[in-house]
């Protein structure tokens, strides 16, 4: 590349070929596919006008679909970040019989298409299902209700918390935690302080990558949610029925919402790794 | 020689049956017996509840009316143009992804450059993007109000509600899976061997052929799997873009949801439990690859 | 390096300094399988004694310091500190002060809080007050001339600071012992100097009973008041580094220190021929048969003509570094070179050329029965 206007993306010297044909071919596809296409929200947003766009915002309904995928996306990134991290602890730490099946299962959610995911959870959770009919008696909902929305959440989030926790807990230094025992420590001490507190930032990666998904998730939840609005009507859902309504301004407001929290909320994440990375060293 | 001094006497190793560990003492770094049950027992109770069980539901459900039932709903010929189109289109996407894949990973894993990492970031970018928001982008551009829609629309192309939108969502959502296994793993085993294949006398494509491939093939394809597994599987972004035709923009998610609406249960659960049984044979291969192959996987922690 | 610091936090600990510890080993035993980590092995660290554990990796010296810490458990025997069966005892009720050779810092935590961490676990009816941890880790700190570095993280300090943290640490909980392992291993040569004699000025301020591991032979007789040479779970050697150096008891030890050429001779009547000399074989007088004799580079002399004693040799090569002057010679009948440490004036004179014939004979040497 001579054009120095390329600066940035010209690479140091180097003896390998195919630097041109790849990266433009990259920069290229990437374009056509992902960020023209996602530039379009915010173009629509933007042709919008301030005050048509904050009234499509402002719309009670659109508010409270975002309020509930956000929300429940929240508790449900939350939940797995206390289980998946007892998952990955049992599956590091421990051995007992059918280890590999375990371990090999928490995938699961990465294979299953999400559609089959909301169905099976339907059917388990509905009043009539395996779990829903013991939940009946003691008056607790699933199925129909913002709590269905969470359970298919922590489904879907499960391996991104295990699977970033998983590793890191794997080479954890046993030294560590003698360190802490010799020092008088509690083995719950050391847990707390010690092996908590290193693998934070590791959860925190896979908090963001659950919540991330789950405030996105559609095809696990329509089944499970009951689709009521104002209750159980999550924000991706909210976007299909302005479109089904040919209502393209109202559909574009909410996606416009979305992805800028969305995207500020990871940027934020990332920022306070970087920042942890300076301090501590210890990397995600 | 006997006599070297350096050299172990085992004669003098007394044998002794190996008696077991003072019972007051446990290492530091563990937990108590009871503590330690308490939590597999937990942590496994969770896996199961939450993975175990609902694979079960969707199988015995599919199974409830019989072995009959299940596979008249698999023949029937919606449901058969429904695993057409749904292979059609991952046929499609995945050796797109697989291409942009490869040649993504060689500019950011074997050059260095400014912006590298947001360039990654970039790529990664349709991960934390709702499936929904995917198919929306398309139908902005596309659809009969979009930018370039009406254009497209006279002039007898027709996109959004037709497959080429569905295969444009589908790689829209499964863009990153190729590119992320490849770029840690290229980057860690950095540029040596081609620079000594190019030393050699090799071209850039023999190198490329030759010694990096050869170098990422289990990572590509434990890559390509996943890529696979999510297209299949896609039910968001395709249901924004597919309108939902019969025997025509179907496919298999969008064919489930479609039985379901219609109270067609044993049915809908039939072709979910195909999509599970795919999810299965998803896992299966995928752990082989981990068992097999873990070190040339990926440099650095899975998925 | 400032001591003001030092001595006078020394000072006021002085008063209610307990005094130090006795560590009994006592017929310890532990293996892994068919392997013996540990084998019978009995040893005493008197009161406020710098002990070293030496020996080659496998040797069993990490894991009899991780059986004294309590971090490994043992099959066999007891350890007793004062008399007192500490086996029994958890870590925390042990009290040792464990240094790791990675030194093992808390990276999530500050220089301060690694330091503070010791006191801020224990139970809340013996936890000092936050303004006594302040200002127990404060001196300590300067104990170990790291005051000013509180606020750092381990990733932003030296290998060196690293060290002398994890030291500071491991004294916050007043150990009634203090345990190294492999304490300058990590550090690049220069350092490992250094931190050697600030080591030594330590104990001697802190009058700890301290036991390190090391594999390194000069730095255990040079640090150590007494040391143990280990070799395949078992203790081969105990003493002082005088008389490891002058007495090895075994063969082992004698290779094991280095720097000796050794022979294989046959004894008669508790006598052997090393290079034309006759020594006496260690330990019995009337010994016959097979034995293995050392000799140490500077107990080799050169001389040039033949006299009564000594063999015929040819110099192969010669290393003019350091006070002395290192001459490899070759004798007939043997495939190795020996190493012969002359004085540097025999060099000066000109007298050593390359494939030079002497004569060499040795001045001492150790000789062991075989069998």
């Amino acid at each position: 590349m001579s054009n120095r206007s390329f600066a940035l993306l010209r690479p140091a010297p180097s003896v390998l070929p195919g630097w041109g044909f790849t990266m433009g071919l990259t920069l290229t596809w990437l374009s056509l596919i992902i960020l023209i296409p996602l530039a379009g929200v915010f173009v629509r947003s933007a042709g919008l006008g301030w005050d048509a766009f904050w009234t499509l915002a402002a719309d009670p309904r659109t508010i409270a679909a975002l309020k509930l995928s956000f929300g429940t996306a929240l508790i449900a990134a939350g939940v797995n970040v206390v289980f998946g991290f007892l998952a990955a602890w049992v599956l590091v730490r421990y051995d007992f019989p059918g280890k590999r099946l375990f371990d090999a299962a928490i995938d699961l959610p990465f294979a299953l298409p999400t559609a089959v995911a909301g169905l099976a959870f339907t059917a388990l959770y509905a009043p009539n299902g395996w779990i829903g009919s013991l939940l009946v008696p003691l008056g607790i909902k699933v199925a129909y209700t913002p709590l269905g929305i969470v359970v298919a959440l922590i489904f879907i989030g499960l391996p991104f918390v295990v699977r970033s926790v998983q590793p890191v807990l794997a080479d954890f230094d046993k030294e560590l935690e003698e360190a802490s025992a010799t020092l008088g420590a509690s083995r719950l001490q050391t847990v707390a302080r010690v092996i908590l507190p290193t693998l934070l930032p590791s959860l925190l990666t896979g908090f963001a990558l659950a919540f991330a998904r789950g405030v996105g998730e559609y095809g696990s939840i329509i089944f499970i949610a009951g689709n009521i609005p104002y209750v159980s009507e999550i924000a991706p859902l909210l976007i299909v029925i302005r479109l089904e309504e040919f209502n393209y301004a109202g559909a574009t407001a909410i996606a416009a919402i979305m992805l800028v929290i969305s995207f500020a909320l990871l940027l934020l994440i990332n920022l306070l790794q970087a920042w942890n990375h300076r301090r501590t060293g210890i990397q995600a | 020689m006997s006599s070297d001094p350096l050299a172990l006497d085992t004669s003098r190793i007394p044998s002794r049956p190996s008696p077991e560990p003072r019972p007051f003492f446990r290492t530091p770094v563990s937990e108590t017996p009871l503590v330690k049950a308490a939590l597999i027992a937990t942590g496994l109770a969770f896996i199961v509840l939450m993975i175990f069980l609902p694979l079960a539901a969707v199988f015995f459900e599919a199974f409830r009316r019989g072995v009959e039932p299940f596979f008249a709903s698999l023949v029937e010929p919606d449901a058969l143009s429904a695993v057409r189109l749904t292979l059609l289109v991952a046929a499609i996407s995945v050796p797109a992804n697989l291409v942009f894949g490869l040649v993504a990973s060689w500019a950011i894993a074997k050059f260095e450059f400014k912006g590298k990492s947001f360039l990654v970031t970039l790529i990664d970018l349709p991960f934390s993007v709702s499936p929904v928001i995917a198919g929306l982008v398309y139908i902005l551009l596309f659809g009969s109000y979009g930018f370039v829609g009406p254009w497209l629309i006279a002039n007898g192309y027709q996109i959004v509600f037709a497959v080429p939108g569905i295969v444009l969502a589908t790689i829209f959502v499964t863009f990153p899976f190729v590119a992320r296994q490849l770029i840690p793993l290229m980057e860690q085993q950095g540029k040596g061997d081609e620079e000594a294949a190019l030393s050699l006398g090799a071209s850039g494509l023999q190198t490329f052929f030759r010694v990096t491939l050869p170098n990422i093939k289990w990572a590509l394809l434990y890559g390509v799997l996943l890529c696979n597994a999510r297209a299949m599987g896609e039910f968001g972004a395709v249901s924004v873009v597919s309108g939902h035709i019969r025997g025509k923009t179907n496919t298999m998610p969008l064919h489930v949801e479609i039985l379901y609406n219609e109270y067609n249960f044993v049915a809908a659960f039939a072709v979910a439990s195909l999509l599970a049984f795919l999810a299965l044979v998803t896992l299966v291969l995928k752990s082989v690859l981990e068992w097999r192959y873990g070190g040339e996987l990926a440099a650095s922690g899975r998925h | 390096m400032p001591r003001a610091g030092g001595t006078n936090a020394t000072r006021a600990d002085e008063r209610h300094r307990p005094s130090p510890v006795r560590i009994d080993v006592e017929e310890l035993g532990k293996s892994y399988g068919s392997f013996a980590a540990l084998d019978n092995v009995s040893l005493t660290v008197k009161p406020g004694e710098l002990l070293a554990l030496l020996g080659p990796s496998g040797s069993g010296k990490t894991t009899l310091l991780r059986a004294i810490a309590g971090l490994t458990a043992t099959e066999e025997g007891t350890i007793r500190f004062d008399g007192e069966d500490a086996t029994v005892l958890s870590l925390r009720e042990r009290r040792v002060g464990f240094v790791f050779q990675q030194y093992a810092l808390f990276r999530h935590m500050t220089v301060f809080d690694n330091v503070a961490f010791g006191l801020r676990v224990r139970p809340r009816e013996e936890r000092p007050r936050a303004g006594e941890i302040a200002r127990r880790v404060r001196r300590l700190l300067e104990l170990v001339q790291l005051g000013g570095l509180e606020k750092r993280f381990p990733s932003q300090i030296s290998g060196g600071q690293r060290q002398r943290v994890a030291l500071a640490r491991a004294l916050a909980i007043e150990p009634r012992v203090l345990l190294l392992d492999e304490p300058f291993g990590a550090l690049d040569a220069k350092v490992r100097k250094e931190l050697r004699s600030w080591l030594r000025e330590l104990h001697t301020e802190t009058g700890l009973t301290t036991v390190f591991v090391t594999h390194d032979q000069e730095e255990a007789l040079e640090l150590a008041d007494r040391v143990v040479i280990m070799r395949a779970g078992r203790v081969e050697q105990i003493g002082t580094p005088s008389e490891i150096y002058d007495e090895p008891a075994t063969p082992f030890v004698c290779e094991f220190l280095g720097g000796v050429a050794r022979f294989e001779v046959t004894a008669k009547e508790g006598e052997a021929d090393v290079l034309g000399s006759l020594f006496p074989v260690e330990g019995d007088g009337d010994y016959h048969g097979p034995a293995l004799a050392y000799v140490r580079a500077h107990e080799i002399e050169i001389v040039a003509r033949e006299r009564a004693e000594g063999v015929p040799a040819v110099i192969r090569a010669v290393r003019p570094f350091g006070p002395t002057v290192t001459v490899e010679l070759s004798i007939e009948g043997r495939a190795s070179r020996i190493e012969a440490e002359v004085p540097r004036e025999l060099y000066s004179g000109g007298e050593l050329g390359i494939g030079q014939g002497v004569f060499i004979r040795a001045t001492s040497a150790r000789i062991y029965a075989a069998n």
